[in-house]
């Protein structure tokens, strides 16, 4: 009994034997099960599978053809709402894109063309311009003119129309849900796992359902990128509600604010700086979404990126995918620049006029001469073949140099791992997650992380969950491996963090097809390729929380390492990583949760795991099995970010301690 | 066109469609389908360039290929033109049997998919294009992944295929790897073949890649349903799926109230014909020469009145 | 002191913790070792403390003594645990929402440590918030607010945002807001504590100033035992969220309850706080250098006393003599001997 208990206490003892023991199954249990005949030990048994795919399937399938509130069926409920959501994304996109129509399809007549490119440009700009900032409005300009001297327009107008829909949306919803997590404990306690949820059901999970209640096309995708972009907005207005001090909110009372006063006067305007980092989030998610919204009928610049990369058309796709980019950054630093703005400093009404102005004058000018309305296909630039070129000149000369380091890593590192996480007897795999969650966190923990496991093996998904956990553990330690470094290095010189942070902005948003099919030309098809694209992506938390934590820390600490004699080596060694660390532990979750969401994407180049299942799903319209695997999916990813965080926690009391 | 000229067009469009209007059946548009492949994009095209002439009312709504069984189902979609029976015969029969939905005939292109490798390797596997020869060069195309064993690139999951089986079933050296979409299975194809590297691979046609490159497809035992459900038919008197993969026919499929609502549109699209040799050609300028698939569409409906005035009349 | 009572609490608690309601209207006076074992926290416990009219009453006591706390009770910014607050005989904890917002827009102004001071507002915006509130239109409560900010001496920094100004200019934003509405009773919650000590000075004369101006009701909460003796007309001292002795500054120093408050008082320089009426002698037959008021602290006038050779007379606050002070008596207060009483 004290041993087993000193087995528990000793952490070394406790990790050592859990992982030991873990391997020695891995190793042997499949060889042995085999010898034995006891197949289920490997494989679980099919028998015992919960058919909760199909359930769901026929729950979607009633909910669809049967379910009505009243008279209203359901069907017709969301039809109604999809048709709410058409109508002003109808109108801007007849502003930007289309022009006043009259008429349906092909019988459409033009009545008034769209907003010109020059008029756009010029209300960006504008906007830029009311900040008070003239870079900024450099910075505007430029990356619309990039849209139109790249011939992008079009797309990129009929993308911006539906982020102007999605964005807005998603703002006010995560707001409002925001307000009700903030004020009533009960709905915070009820949002919070249906948030977790949003944010690690794979987006391609709930595609299908999403088509079969709001219909194809636009609308579908506005409430997906929706589903998907709203979630920090919720967590970011609860925060920032609850980050507005006491006695702000104190002030407004003794001041006689109705609560109604209070919230809209005294709250929402102190804490604007974070709710518009929940913005930004919003934006930049919501053009992350781009890529996937296309495919299910919203157009824009994410189809051009997928028509191109179907070609192979790289210059094309790369393109298109910066066209993303810098719409990206220009929407970003807009809405940046508007929060920071200090209120009633702006420069105001003259500017309204003077928009009009350009956009009557366009619009008038256009009919005379056509490249003010539409930017002339003869003035476009194109990079090309240039992309392709420089791949095929990288394939022909340093192919042979490639494949020999990436056999390597596959040998060494891929295939190892992937070994051990497929040989773990799923029964052991259940209990050793028990084991970890309650050693973190109590047996709170310890029963969510079996019940999760438990779920997971009784889907039948345990094999794919398996490759799952294997490449995106791989891809987590290459991705930490190098972003660590790249952070502190950030961490520590301005002008690193300069270069670092356009890096970060452009990996975010740049859509990861676009670097996709060129891996794939370099690396061929296969887990190598999945894994780079997996670190591409997800690198990102990785270099910024390592850049924050080694950012805010208390100089007052360095400086007593240097009086002490510390080397440089000794204080990053000694004194910055120790008091980053809970800092890096963060950058951590948040890496593992966007590999997670890249697994997807990953499953385009051919993985097979759990995301291939939801994306098989997808492309039959099985909702039933979507679901299901997206939820093994966010139970992964939930698991993680429960011990990671009980992890980061537990470092920061041990630092409490010692402090 | 300056506004002097454009104004009086604009009324002119607005007239001549005033007029066409008044002879079809119904004005609603007509919602045709558009996925993500350059030939499916053309035959589409095609078809609505073709309704338009007839003076339906036409809409283009992008879907995913097996998605889209569901919008056709309650008429959120009307028309697909491009069903291949090697990727969705399974979810069309099933959509069918609902009653919701209608087989509108073929399309009078075949779909062939099978095991293709570049010339290239003639002379490193000699033999080819028979299928035994991959018996003893299984190694010729091997990586360091699967060494000794070959390495066959297959299509996305999602397109089935039976690869696996087939390599079990004819005792092929091969290890079976999937691309997750054909994107993804032409990049690998571009690369080797800018290096001449060892490559065998799932292609399908009509598709503009057996036109850009130099290569043929693997010659396996003649497909037959019997050889996929029956072990005992086939080489392998144990196994079944020793045999090559089915090629069959391209169909169309739509709404089923498409043929009261439209009757004539619905009689043009069943007599919706084009053969494999047009696609590829069209499919190659658009791919390979950077033309526009609505340029191509319209080259053809303007080169081809003969035959498809016959369908709308 | 028989001015009428403003604000009259009696038995006041907060606990934090479970079910704290229940345990206090179970327990009626649980004692810290009850309220430990229930694993309360009592914030406040059987606060008593009676607010007259136009006093400055200063709460005060180092952090987590629950000054702060008792203050929020008195405001009903929290929600005692038990007890009664009678604002003007009526009962404040039994108010409905809209009699309570309706009290805080007419009669309550509130002041506090971090300014609190809404940062998309600029000063005139800011000080005119409580106006704001109240639905009163924007020529009214900005002419009224100019009318507050020129009373702190902010004027020609109507148009600034609060980031704009120091600390001590915040407070005087904060001070103009709480003003506005010309509230009778006026809570400053450690108003100065954020401030440096120059500016924490420059801002007691200030309060002083207008408080001799406006004549207030206030109740001050601090941890500075100086600034409480400065400014309070009588004084609360708090430990452990139970009042340890309410007093005068005078009788505080003279006559700590316990050993807890002559902690605080030891130090205090007598002259500061005890008043000629204190130690005066019974009056004798003179002749005398001089008046000198009675409520006059020994500090201001000792030079007088000092440099006169015959005592002077002492009077009360009707001008009769009372008694008569000599220059032993002020030097025995200026150099800390013992103070008979």
């Amino acid at each position: 009994m004290t041993a087993l208990h000193r087995l528990i206490r000793d952490p070394r003892l406790f990790w050592g034997g859990l992982f030991a023991l873990t391997l020695a199954l891995s190793l042997f249990a499949g060889d042995l099960a085999k010898d034995i005949g006891a197949k289920w030990v490997m494989k679980f048994p099919k028998p015992l599978e919960l058919p909760l795919d199909k359930l769901i399937s026929a729950a979607m399938k009633w909910l669809l053809e049967e379910a009505a509130i009243g008279p209203l069926s359901f069907h017709a409920v969301t039809r109604f709402i999809s048709a709410l959501i058409e109508a002003p994304y109808l109108a801007v996109r007849g502003l930007l894109v289309d022009g006043l129509q009259r008429g349906q399809g092909s019988y459409a007549v033009q009545i008034l063309p769209p907003l010109s490119w020059i008029a756009v440009t010029t209300i960006f700009c504008l906007l830029a311009w009311r900040s008070g900032r003239r870079g900024l409005v450099g910075l505007v300009g430029a990356c619309f003119l990039y849209l139109a001297v790249f011939g992008r327009w079009e797309s990129a107008m009929a993308t911006l129309a539906s982020v102007l829909i999605s964005v807005p949306m998603g703002v006010a919803g995560g707001v409002a849900l925001g307000i009700l997590a903030f004020r009533h404990p009960w709905a915070e306690r009820a949002m919070r796992p249906v948030l977790d949820l949003m944010q690690t059901v794979p987006v391609f999970a709930y595609l299908v359902p999403i088509l079969f209640m709001f219909g194809f096309g636009p609308t579908a995708a506005l409430v997906a990128t929706v589903i998907y972009a709203m979630p920090p907005m919720v967590r970011l207005t609860t925060l920032a509600l609850r980050e507005v001090p006491e006695e702000v909110a104190e002030a407004g009372r003794m001041a006689g604010c109705t609560r109604r006063q209070l919230l809209w006067k005294c709250l929402i305007p102190t804490a604007m700086p974070m709710l518009m980092v929940g913005v930004n989030q919003v934006i930049m998610l919501s053009l992350n979404m781009v890529i996937i919204a296309s495919m299910i009928g919203a157009g824009g610049l994410g189809y051009d990126v997928l028509t191109a990369l179907r070609k192979l058309d790289i210059g094309g796709g790369v393109e298109a995918g910066v066209a993303i980019v810098v719409m990206a950054i220009a929407l970003d630093r807009l809405s940046q620049a508007e929060a920071r703005r200090v209120p009633g400093t702006g420069r105001g009404g003259r500017l309204v006029w003077i928009g009009l102005a350009v956009i009557l004058a366009t619009s008038a000018l256009g009919y005379v001469l056509p490249f003010v309305q539409t930017y002339p296909a003869g003035a476009t630039l194109t990079t090309g073949t240039i992309w392709a070129q420089a791949i095929e000149w990288i394939n022909i000369n340093l192919y042979d140099h490639i494949e020999a380091v990436k056999v390597a890593i596959l040998i060494g590192l891929l295939l190892p791992v992937k070994g051990f996480f497929l040989g773990i007897p799923w029964a052991w795999g259940i209990v050793a997650m028990g084991l970890i969650g309650w050693r973190m966190a109590g047996w709170r923990l310890g029963l969510m992380a079996l019940l999760m496991t438990g779920f997971i093996a009784l889907t039948g998904f345990w094999p794919e969950a398996m490759i799952t956990v294997y490449l995106c553990g791989v891809s987590v330690f290459v991705a930490m491996l190098i972003g660590v470094p790249l952070g502190i290095w950030a961490g520590q010189s301005d002008r690193a963090n300069t270069v670092l942070s356009a890096l970060i902005d452009t990996l975010q948003t740049l859509p990861s097809f676009v670097y996709l099919i060129p891996v794939v030309m370099l690396f061929r098809v296969g887990d190598f390729s999945a894994m780079i694209a997996v670190v591409a992506y997800s690198i990102v938390p990785a270099i910024r929380y390592a850049a924050h934590g080694i950012r805010e820390i208390d100089p007052q600490m360095v400086e007593a390492g240097i009086v002490s004699g510390c080397t440089r080596r000794q204080i990053l060694w000694r004194i910055k990583l120790p008091l980053a660390l809970p800092s890096l532990i963060v950058g951590m979750n948040q890496t593992v949760m966007l590999a997670l969401s890249m697994l997807v994407i990953t499953a385009l180049v051919g993985t097979r795991d759990l995301g291939q299942q939801v994306y098989m799903a997808l492309t039959k319209a099985n909702t039933g099995q979507g679901i299901v695997a997206g939820l093994c999916v966010a139970f992964i990813a939930i698991m993680v970010d429960r011990i990671l965080t009980a992890a980061a926690r537990g470092m920061e009391r041990g630092e409490a301690g010692h402090g | 066109m300056t506004f002097l000229t454009k104004a009086p067009a604009c009324l002119l469009a607005m007239l001549l469609a005033t007029t066409a209007h008044a002879e079809v059946e119904s004005t609603d548009p007509i919602k045709l389908t558009l996925h993500d492949w350059t030939g499916q994009l053309i035959t589409t095209t095609i078809m609505g360039d073709v309704l338009k002439k007839a003076g339906y009312n036409v809409e283009y709504v992008q879907a995913d290929y097996l998605a889209q069984f569901a919008g056709m189902r309650t008429g959120d979609l009307d028309v697909a033109m491009e069903l291949w029976a090697t990727t969705a015969k399974e979810a069309l029969d099933e959509a069918v049997a609902t009653g919701d939905v209608v087989n509108m005939g073929e399309t009078g292109m075949k779909a062939i998919e099978e095991w293709w490798y570049p010339s290239y390797m003639e002379e490193s596997c000699p033999g080819l294009p028979n299928w035994e020869a991959l018996k003893d060069c299984a190694e010729a195309f091997s990586t360091p992944e699967t060494a000794p064993k070959g390495r066959y690139l297959g299509g996305p999951v999602t397109w089935g295929g039976y690869d696996e089986e087939r390599v079990e079933a004819l005792g092929l050296d091969f290890e079976v790897v999937h691309a997750g979409t054909d994107a993804a299975l032409f990049a690998e194809l571009e690369a080797a073949y800018q290096r001449k590297d060892p490559i065998i691979l799932w292609i399908y046609s009509p598709h503009w890649a057996p036109a850009k490159y130099e290569g043929k497809f693997v010659e396996f035992p003649a497909y037959s349903k019997e050889c996929y459900e029956d072990p005992a038919v086939g080489l392998n008197p144990d196994m079944a799926y020793d045999c090559g993969k089915p090629s069959g026919p391209i169909y169309k499929a739509a709404w089923k109230g498409v043929d009261a609502k439209w009757p004539g549109a619905a009689k043009a699209i069943r007599a919706f014909t084009l053969t494999n040799e047009d696609m590829g050609a069209m499919v190659g300028a658009v791919d390979l020469d950077g033309k526009t698939v609505e340029d191509v569409a319209a080259d053809w409906v303007a080169k081809n009145e003969a035959i498809w005035s016959a369908w709308i009349k | 002191m028989d001015r009428p009572v403003m604000l009259d609490c009696r038995g006041v608690w907060k606990l934090y913790g479970p079910n704290a309601e229940t345990f206090l209207a179970r327990h009626g006076a649980p004692t810290a070792e009850t309220l430990r074992a229930a694993h309360l926290v009592g914030a406040v416990r059987a606060a008593d403390v009676t607010i007259r009219k136009g006093e400055i009453f200063v709460i005060m006591g180092l952090s987590g003594s629950g000054k702060s706390t008792l203050v929020r009770c008195l405001s009903r910014l929290i929600e005692p645990s038990g007890g009664e607050v009678r604002f003007e005989g009526r009962d404040l904890l039994q108010m409905g929402e809209a009699e309570l917002i309706d009290l805080r827009r007419k009669r309550m102004g509130m002041v506090f440590q971090h300014f609190a001071l809404l940062p998309h507002l600029t000063v005139l915006q800011n000080a005119a918030f409580p106006l704001e509130v109240q639905g009163i239109d924007r020529k009214t409560r900005e002419d009224r607010a100019r009318a507050v900010i020129e009373l702190v001496g902010l004027q020609g920094r109507e148009g600034h945002y609060p980031r704009q100004l120091s600390g001590g200019q915040q407070q005087r934003v904060g001070i103009a807001r709480s003003l506005i509405v010309e509230p009778d009773l006026w809570f400053l919650d450690e108003p100065f504590s954020a401030l440096d000590p120059l500016i924490r000075r420059e801002m007691q004369d200030e309060l002083l100033r207008l408080q001799a101006r406006l004549q207030k009701t206030i109740v001050f909460i601090t941890h500075d035992f100086d600034e409480a003796i400065r400014l309070a007309d009588r004084i609360a001292v708090m430990k452990d969220g139970a009042i340890v002795q309410t007093a005068t500054p005078e009788e505080l120093v003279l006559n700590p309850a316990d050993a807890y408050v002559a902690e605080f008082t030891q130090h205090v320089a007598r002259a500061k706080v005890v008043r000629l009426a204190t130690i005066m002698a019974p009056l004798g037959a003179g002749p005398f250098a001089g008046d000198l008021p009675g409520q006059a602290r020994v500090g201001d006038v000792a030079d007088a006393v000092e440099r006169a050779d015959l005592p002077h007379r002492v009077l009360d606050e009707a001008g009769q003599p009372v008694g008569q002070v000599a220059r032993q008596a002020v030097v025995d207060v200026l150099i800390g001997r013992e103070v008979p009483r």
